[in-house]
């Protein structure tokens, strides 16, 4: 393990404990230049939710992907996570703000497969996220309770943001007075 | 328009009379999409007002409106919407294309966006830029008056 | 039988449907071409006589691609469809691109005239877009001429940015290692004039507004959220801050120099639309606060880096010097490669936490850029705030959280 930068020690202990929770299902722990990261495998999310949470860390930033390919493993799930002091959300207000902490977890789903476990069971807001992430990558949410597309319209073909989905879409929906057909190639000179 | 000095009346065709009353009170809909919706929505502020040639009354429902101005980009998802709104406008109706998302897709020539409204509404007018300065939008509503008094579009009535 | 005996249509109801049961509601669908919804919003109300039930935001009606679109654009070139995102707050989007950007690059040298400027227009833009937000929250609650008087204010700091960067609402003035130009002559003399006018105008709105029984009718205690819930819900901004949480990006993790400006973190406990209104009205006044003090210190010196593999050289070299018009021929047709890695950059944007979390694979466009959209968050809470309140109220709270859809869209 990479050693921890100056002034981050709520992750420090959290890095340390995640490494003892998870065993095998840690792949990497690092501290980047922006925050601390740890990469783990899908089966261990939950588990390491648990130890981040259990950490102070009690606002879920963020949900997204990315899409490595050609590359193996190919989707990225990355989740950010901020601690705010206790203190500071039972309303006892610092004038000089609260001084809180990020950090972020890598997951790695299976390529053919792309399934992570769900985290609307643990956070409210991870609803609508996770649904994205489905809409435009098809990354499968185990357990979400409404997995449908969100930003697409439902009966729309491919996830977009795939890299393997061309910028321009696989046809047109709409032509003026024709049917709607392929995408017309890009013509350059 | 002929006015006689004498009487208190004035003696038209009923073709003028129509196409007066209709340039000079052109009721937009309401729609705002993206981002040149808020220019759209300078345009009834004090510095531009829009009052001036009788636009102002932006109406919320598209019954009572007969100025669709579609102002910023069209996403897949939006276009059966805002043809069904354009269908609910009674007829004579017009459609200024705001922009040059609403125009032609912008710089979003993607899978997300419509290249150009013009696929699923007749335009007018098109006005570019990104957005469209007020101004911009003020001298596509004095081209529109133009071609509303010209005849264009307000014949749509005529042939049903 | 009288008048009033409605015993006859007894037969018509469903006589076991109770107040609160399933069958007893109404689904009402509000939008996407909806007033009040501030744009393409459809929410699913789910109605017992005039109180919500359950309201569900549909969303998706403005998906640009902007995301995709970035990842096909070279790194400088992205900042235009960045911009484009948050459309009442451009400059924030870029800001916090731009740095991301600057951070994957090692760039640490900006110079501080273009530090500067960058804490100035991102405030100007704040208050830009907090004006907007009251003038347009004010008119769904009926007071049309706030609209007015915000407009107008509105259009003094839109006459500033177009007097310097040409462009009155998508500027993409901020570049990756400084910005685009430099500000032109009589950029200072404008700024003096808003920075002496603004209060005035400022504390006229704070007078009509803010004991407007009106206002406080329609606003107090509507769409409460205590301090737990905001920050279980993932609410950022002038929304968690209403709910008392003193969190502020430019105070936890400052960026651009905003450590050596001198501002509160305006917040408030009541966390309801009421309290989120009045601390969007102080952060105006913070805004014009830094504006200030950034004038005051204005410094001399370049906008942009020395760097000519980031940013192309001045037009004037680039007719005597071989070696320039070889690098502007170099980042125009192939722009720049940045080394591989991934970071999270977030800014404090007018509505909260706006986040980028942006990889490189080494190439000379983004392989990814991730936004964390504050109003996507925010606006999800809507299920949590509606229910319980009436149908009216509803149009009160979505006015309250701000949304952009350009942003909860992408
Ligand atoms: S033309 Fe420009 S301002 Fe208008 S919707 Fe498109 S991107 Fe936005």
């Amino acid at each position: 393990m990479a050693e921890v930068k100056a002034g981050r020690a709520a992750t420090a202990a959290l890095l340390a404990q995640l490494a003892a929770d998870l065993g095998a299902s840690l792949l990497d722990a690092v501290s980047a230049a922006d925050m601390d990261e740890a990469v783990i495998v899908a089966a261990g999310l939950l588990p390491a939710v648990d130890a981040v949470r259990a950490n102070g860390f009690n606002l879920l930033l963020d949900i997204g992907a990315t899409d490595h390919h050609p590359l193996t493993p190919r989707f990225e799930i990355s989740y950010h996570f901020l601690a705010l002091p206790e203190d500071a959300v039972a309303g006892s207000i610092p004038s000089s703000g609260v001084v809180p902490a990020r950090f972020r977890l890598r997951v790695f789903p299976d390529d053919r497969d792309p399934v992570v476990p769900s985290l609307c069971g643990r956070w409210p807001n991870a609803d609508w996220p996770e649904r994205e992430v489905y809409d435009l990558f098809g990354v499968r949410f185990d357990g979400h309770p409404d997995l449908r597309r969100i930003l697409m319209p439902d009966d729309w073909e491919g996830y977009p943001l795939r890299k393997d989905y061309p910028l321009r879409g696989l046809n047109r929906r709409f032509n003026p007075g024709g049917l709607p057909g392929p995408v017309p190639p890009v013509v350059t000179k | 328009m002929e006015m006689s000095p004498q009487q208190p009346f004035i003696t038209t065709k009923l073709d003028e009379f129509t196409k007066w009353a209709q340039t000079s009170a052109i009721w937009p809909m309401t729609m705002g999409l993206a981002c040149c919706a808020i220019e759209m929505m300078s345009i009834v502020s004090p510095r531009y007002d829009t009052s001036r040639f009788g636009a102002e009354v932006f109406r919320s429902s598209p019954r009572q409106s007969d100025l669709m101005i579609v102002s910023g980009r069209v996403a897949n998802k939006m276009a059966p919407i805002l043809r069904q709104l354009y269908d609910q406008m009674p007829d004579p109706k017009w459609v200024i294309s705001m922009g040059a998302c609403a125009s032609s897709g912008g710089i979003f020539d993607n899978y997300a966006v419509l290249p150009g409204v013009d696929s699923i509404l007749p335009v007018d007018v098109y006005v570019p830029g990104c957005p469209p300065s007020p101004d911009a939008l003020i001298y596509a509503l004095m081209q529109l008056r133009r071609e509303i008094a010209a005849g264009g579009k307000a014949n749509v009535l005529a042939r049903g | 039988m009288s008048a009033t005996d409605l015993s006859i249509f007894e037969n018509e109801r469903d006589l076991t449907a109770q107040p609160g049961d399933e069958r007893d509601t109404l689904v009402l669908s509000m939008g996407p071409q909806h007033p009040s919804t501030h744009g393409v919003l459809r929410v699913m109300l789910r109605l017992d006589g005039e109180t919500v039930v359950t309201a569900d935001p549909e969303i998706g009606f403005l998906h640009t691609g902007i995301e995709k679109q970035a990842e096909n654009l070279f790194w400088q070139q992205a900042v235009t469809v960045v911009d484009r995102a948050d459309y009442l707050a451009p400059l924030s989007n870029s800001l916090c691109y731009v740095l991301a950007a600057e951070k994957l690059l090692g760039i640490q040298n900006i110079p501080p005239r273009a530090q500067v400027l960058r804490v100035m227009f991102a405030e100007l833009t704040r208050i830009a877009s907090h004006l907007v937000q009251l003038g347009t929250h004010a008119m769904d609650l009926g007071a049309q001429s706030i609209f007015m008087y915000a407009f107008e204010m509105r259009e003094r700091i839109l006459e500033i940015m177009e007097f310097v960067t040409g462009a009155r609402m998508h500027q993409s003035w901020f570049r990756i290692g400084g910005l685009a130009i430099d500000v032109p002559k009589g950029f200072l003399d404008k700024m003096d004039d808003f920075i002496g006018r603004f209060p005035e105008r400022l504390s006229d709105i704070r007078a009509i507004l803010e004991k407007n029984i009106i206002i406080m009718d329609r606003l107090i205690g509507v769409g409460k959220m205590t301090a737990h819930e905001a920050v279980e819900w993932g609410m950022t901004g002038p929304i968690l801050r209403a709910s008392g949480v003193a969190y502020d990006v430019r105070k936890a993790f400052p960026y651009s120099g905003y450590e050596t400006y001198d501002f509160d973190i305006c917040t408030r406990t009541s966390g309801d639309s009421y309290a989120r209104f009045v601390v969007r009205l102080d952060e105006m006044y913070e805004a014009w606060r830094i504006i200030k003090q950034a004038r005051e210190k204005f410094p001399d010196g370049p906008v942009t880096i020395d760097d000519r593999k980031i940013l192309p050289p001045p037009k004037t070299e680039i007719q005597h010097s071989m070696e320039a018009l070889i690098h502007h021929f170099k980042l125009v047709s192939s722009g720049f490669n940045v080394p591989e890695g991934h970071i999270y950059q977030a800014v404090e944007s007018p509505r909260g936490e706006l986040g980028m979390y942006v990889t490189s694979a080494g190439g000379n466009k983004p392989w990814r850029v991730r936004w964390r959209p504050p109003s996507f968050y925010n606006l999800q809470a809507l299920r949590k705030l509606a229910p319980g309140n009436l149908v009216a109220d509803v149009v009160a709270i979505i006015g309250s959280l701000d949304p952009v859809f350009g942003e909860v869209d992408r």
